[in-house]
């Protein structure tokens, strides 16, 4: 069974008397495991795709199968229940809630998956991602870096099989791009998570086991070995 | 369990959100909350002063009298009364003659035998001073001041009343309960109930009135609700009549009336105000929070367990607000004796009450959490792909979640103003008219999208082009904003109104020269001799008036004596039936008299009477009924061809029953006269009447007049100052409304200075459109306002409900204004930022 599947994906938006396909028909397969980049230009449909296989949209045509579920017709509440537990993400802009500390920020998904020794845990990761001093800073506190490794520490909070990156790095300098890179490598490696992340670095894309490449809504072309 | 457990955690963890717009948050709550309770607490207590000044008019609470021994099933209601507290006075009222045994003279009087504890409330003024219960006795009596000096009888004198002889034990100045001149027969004699029996009045054809007065004691509760309770257990006698003090005296009865419902409409209308306060403060905050809404939607919060988070956030605030508010508002009624001490005596104020505050608090989070509702529900609109695309479009609307929060709404709607006005069928008027105005306004909100969508824009001024496109953006908020604006114009606009006209009723009912002294049993041929002598004595607004007493025979073709026997709910209807009665005739209508149906003297082929309205319904006559009359005698058809509303705040002459001019003038009558006379002249004038016309009684009412006045007086400030108050809080909350609009448009502003526009070029941009919403909701809610005030002065307080309806264009422009202004000010601090500061975020 596929980690998370796609066939014939179609998105497209209304933009007054004129509908826009973004995306014209995907299909693709990841295996469990597998860490996949999405790479293209600016509206190739990255970002789209992405959302649509997390289920955070809701695709014109086509499914998607997540965990050999399909999600694609799920009601919202179906749909977040879906995400608490089995899916993690980590966006560019770290999309932390600027009211909560570092700690509570990592608590928030433990608590509504109701995992026991949510605090404890919550902690380890912290500490894992090496934030352990800084447990009680609030968001606006702690530097960029600082915030995508809180970020990273709730995303994997809740053991999820799939985890969904929007250009983790992209806000980042190349240096700290560097080192969130490799942690997300090392926290998934020790879990077997599957990834699923948008790029529009090489750099970062070549350390994928595939790279789909997209352009104007379509798949180019795929590099690597893998499912297709 | 788990989910509430987290949903509370993370409502908690939202308060934490900026400390500014928490305090912001908490003070427009407690203003709102303020307004519900602080206003409830003052109408309660300027009901409290008004109950005690008409309890000191009629110098108790209640007054039960029939002319017949009272039931015993009311005798043993009226003994657990008085086992649970109550005071209780047995009265006996007759006409009888008073003579002077000294001089002879004598007069009719009106006879008042009372048990001890009269009065009640209020002071009797004698002469020289002292208590009933300590002068009267068997052998002694207390009598008016105008009759001691018409029959020439003085204090320790000796005066015969019926069969028995008694000595004056004192002058009464003034005494609580008469203020009828017109229907009175004589001056006042107060005996004992044992000299009363001496008197020995009882005899065949005698009009006995036996009743008692009563006090009630706090827990009773107001003394109308109590009577209609008592009346119920006595099984609805016949025959008896029950009045409380706010019923029993025409002249303030109207006038607290129509306070009383004006201090309801102020009550509903601050629940609408606090309402409006918070919902936009709920969809201003709402706005910023999309961003974490979304985040929280990623992690998998149900739109449920979002709403839950925000709703209870709001609860914890609206509790907190709440609370203040209605800490500060139960001072209110506090500080108000002082500042005015005029409206609430300081003995009267209802102080610390907490039970009154946890209604203000429940009432408050009711009123937050409801108006927030629509508000809140926008989480559901959220798409949680937000947070990967910032201008990701919001869900569709749900239409099962926006009909959920707009009935959650009316229904709580329905419940505050139950609670706050306290009667069902009001509360459900008021609700039906808050959903037609949100419709209007909705539908003006719409439009004014939809124009602005369609209007050609090239042939506008540049500045209109932006300013009229910024109202057809998409997300523009323009529906919240005319919604709220407009509401909060209907209130105040409304209480402006309506309280103008109120208060100038209330002080123009009592005319400088209302008549403080009335002359009775005037004869024709005297007439020119009284006018003489008030002219002398510099009297002004004389009136003399025809008066011919006469029994009601039939009406319609049926007897009397059948109309009353099938009478139900007892005293008031038979009272007025078989009780002599008093007619007139005129060829003007007074200005203190309004035809309410009918025309005043419309058909010259019959003989025409007009009735005070509420006589009408007494007995049970309406327009183009036949009333037959025995006029000492002789029968007289006259057929009802008008309905008048009186107004007998104006102490003038004034009767239930006025016939057309000819149609009596043959009839055996006596001439009623009233003449306002100087205060340092009313000696005089009774000292010459009695010398020159000795059968001429006459009343002094000035001390009563003045007591009407300032109870009059006391209700105008009362009007002016709640409506003032809730108007005010009004503008404020108004002021906060459109401020609170502005507050998001920093990012907006940097664009605009971005693309080249001068600050001052943003301002005049932005002033624009927050001016066109405000026009819109002003003038919007101005119709409504205009609408109610019409409705509720024509039709709940029988006022004349002429509106000018240019209020409407005129509060459209002061709505612009104030919006744009407010507006502008919120906007201060993003019009300063430089545009790079406010992009990068």
């Amino acid at each position: 069974m596929n980690a998370l599947e796609c066939r014939a994906l179609v998105k497209e938006l209304q933009s007054g008397p004129h509908t826009l396909r973004v995306l014209a028909g995907i299909d693709l397969a990841v295996a469990p495991g597998e860490f996949v980049a999405i790479l293209g230009p600016s509206g190739s449909g990255k970002t789209t795709l992405l959302g649509l296989l997390a289920g955070l949209d809701r695709p014109s045509a086509g499914e998607v199968h997540l965990e050999g579920r399909r999600i694609d017709a799920l009601s919202e509440d179906e749909l977040a229940r879906l995400r608490r537990g089995r899916v993690g993400f980590v966006f560019q802009s770290f999309q932390l809630l600027a009211n909560l500390t570092a700690l509570e920020n990592v608590l928030l998904p433990l608590e509504l998956a109701g995992v026991s020794r949510a605090k404890e845990k919550a902690e380890e990761l912290l500490a894992e991602v090496g934030l352990g001093e800084r447990l009680h800073h609030y968001p606006p506190q702690l530097s960029g870096g600082e915030q995508q490794r809180v970020a990273l520490a709730r995303a994997f909070a809740g053991e999820p099989g799939v985890l969904f990156a929007d250009e983790p790095t992209g806000n980042l300098d190349a240096e700290t791009g560097a080192r969130i890179l490799a942690l997300i490598e090392r926290l998934r490696e020790k879990r077997g998570t599957t990834l699923v992340l948008v790029t529009h670095d090489p750099e970062v894309a070549g350390k994928a086991d595939r790279r789909v490449h997209l352009r104007a809504g379509k798949v180019e072309r795929i590099e690597g070995a893998g499912v297709a | 369990m788990r989910g509430v457990g987290v949903v509370l955690r993370a409502a908690r963890r939202e308060s934490r959100g900026a400390r500014g717009r928490l305090v912001f948050f908490t003070g427009c709550l407690a203003l709102g909350a303020m307004a519900v309770v602080g206003v409830a607490g003052l109408v309660d207590s300027v009901r409290a002063a008004i109950a005690l000044q008409s309890q000191e008019l009629l110098g108790a609470d209640v007054w039960i009298r029939s002319r017949r021994a009272l039931p015993e099933e009311l005798e043993r209601e009226l003994a657990a009364a008085r086992a649970a507290g109550a005071r209780q006075a047995d009265v006996r009222l007759a006409q009888t003659m008073a003579r002077a045994t000294a001089t002879d003279a004598s007069r009719l009087v009106e006879l008042k035998a009372v048990g001890p504890g009269f009065p009640f409330h209020g002071t009797l003024v004698l002469e020289p001073p002292g208590t009933l219960d300590a002068l009267l006795d068997p052998e002694r009596v207390v009598i008016a001041a105008e009759l001691a000096s018409a029959i020439g009888a003085q204090v320790g004198d000796e005066v015969a009343l019926g069969a028995a002889r008694f000595t004056v034990a004192a002058l009464v100045l003034d005494e609580p309960g008469r203020l009828d001149p017109t229907f009175t027969a004589g001056p006042r004699v107060f005996s004992s109930l044992e000299g009363f029996e001496r008197m020995q009045l009882g005899g065949i054809g005698s009009r006995i009135t036996q009743g008692v007065l009563l006090a009630l004691p706090p827990e009773a509760g107001p003394a109308a609700a109590w009577v209609e309770g008592l009346r119920e257990r006595a099984g609805d006698p016949r025959d008896v009549r029950f009045d409380s003090h706010d019923e029993a005296q025409p002249q303030v009865r109207r006038a607290a009336r129509r306070v009383e419902r004006f201090l309801g409409l102020v009550a509903l209308l601050s629940l609408i105000l606090g309402g409006v306060g918070v919902a936009e403060i709920v969809r201003a905050w709402i706005g910023t929070r999309v961003q974490s809404v979304a985040v929280l939607r990623v992690l998998g919060f149900t739109p449920r367990q979002v709403l839950a988070i925000f709703a209870g956030h709001v609860v914890a605030l609206a509790v907190a607000g709440s609370a203040v508010g209605a800490v500060l508002g139960s001072f209110l009624p506090l500080f108000v004796p002082r500042l005015l001490p005029e409206l609430l005596p300081a003995g009267l104020v209802i102080g610390w009450a907490p039970l009154s505050i946890l209604r203000g608090v429940g009432l408050g989070t009711l009123v937050a959490l409801a108006f927030s509702l629509p508000a809140l529900s926008a989480v559901w609109r959220v798409a949680p792909v937000r947070v990967l695309r910032h201008e990701a479009e919001p869900l569709p609307p749900r239409r099962a979640v926006t009909l959920a929060a707009l009935a959650l709404l009316l229904a709580a709607v329905y419940v505050a103003a139950w609670v706050q006005g306290g009667e069902a069928d009001e509360a459900g008027w008021f609700t039906l008219g808050t959903l037609a105005l949100f419709g209007l306004l909705a539908g003006g909100a719409r439009g004014l999208t939809k124009l602005a969508a369609v209007l050609p824009r090239r042939r506008l001024a540049p500045l209109l082009v932006q300013g009229v496109a910024a109202l057809a953006r998409p997300g523009a908020g323009v529906l919240g904003a005319v919604v709220a604006l407009g509401l909060g114009t209907l209130v105040v606009l409304t209480l402006v109104l309506v309280r103008g006209r109120l208060a100038e009723r209330l002080s123009s009912a009592l005319p400088i020269g209302g008549a403080s002294v009335f002359f009775l049993d005037l004869q024709s041929d005297q007439r020119a001799e009284l006018e003489r002598i008030l002219a002398e004595e510099q009297a002004s607004s004389v009136r003399i008036v025809p008066l011919a007493t006469a029994r009601l025979a039939a009406i319609d073709g049926v007897p009397i004596e059948a109309l009353a026997e099938r009478r139900d709910g007892g005293g008031r209807g038979r009272w007025a039936l078989t009780r002599e009665q008093r007619i007139t005739w005129q060829a003007e209508l007074t200005p203190d008299n309004r035809i309410v149906a009918g025309e005043w003297w419309s058909d010259p082929a019959r003989l025409e009477v007009s009735l005070e309205e509420d006589f009408a319904e007494d007995i049970g006559a309406a327009l183009g009924s036949t009333l037959r009359f025995d006029l000492q005698g002789v029968p007289i058809e006259l057929l009802v061809t008008s309905l008048r509303q009186v107004e007998w705040e104006s102490f003038g002459i004034n009767f239930f029953l006025v016939a057309e001019p000819g149609a009596l003038d043959e009839a055996p009558h006596s001439l009623l006269a009233a003449a306002d006379v100087p205060r340092e002249r009313e000696q005089r004038v009774q000292d010459r009447v009695s010398a020159t016309l000795s059968n001429v009684t006459v009343i002094r009412v000035r001390a009563i007049l003045d007591k009407v006045r300032h109870v009059l007086a006391r209700a105008g400030l009362a009007v002016e100052v709640l409506g003032a108050f809730t108007a005010l809080v009004g503008l404020v909350l108004l002021a906060g409304v459109a401020s609170l609009g502005a507050a998001r448009r920093t990012r907006e502003a940097a664009l605009w200075k971005v693309l080249g526009q001068t600050r001052a070029g943003v301002a005049r941009l932005f002033g624009l459109e927050f001016a066109l919403q405000g026009f819109v909701a002003g003038f919007l809610g101005a119709l409504g306002a205009c609408t109610l005030a019409w409705a509720f002065l024509e039709h709940v307080l029988e006022l004349d409900g002429a509106i000018p309806w240019w209020t409407a264009p005129l509060a459209g422009l002061a709505a612009a204004l104030l919006s744009a202004l407010c507006g502008l000010a919120a906007c201060a601090r993003a019009l300063a930022v430089r545009p790079i500061e406010s992009l990068r975020g």
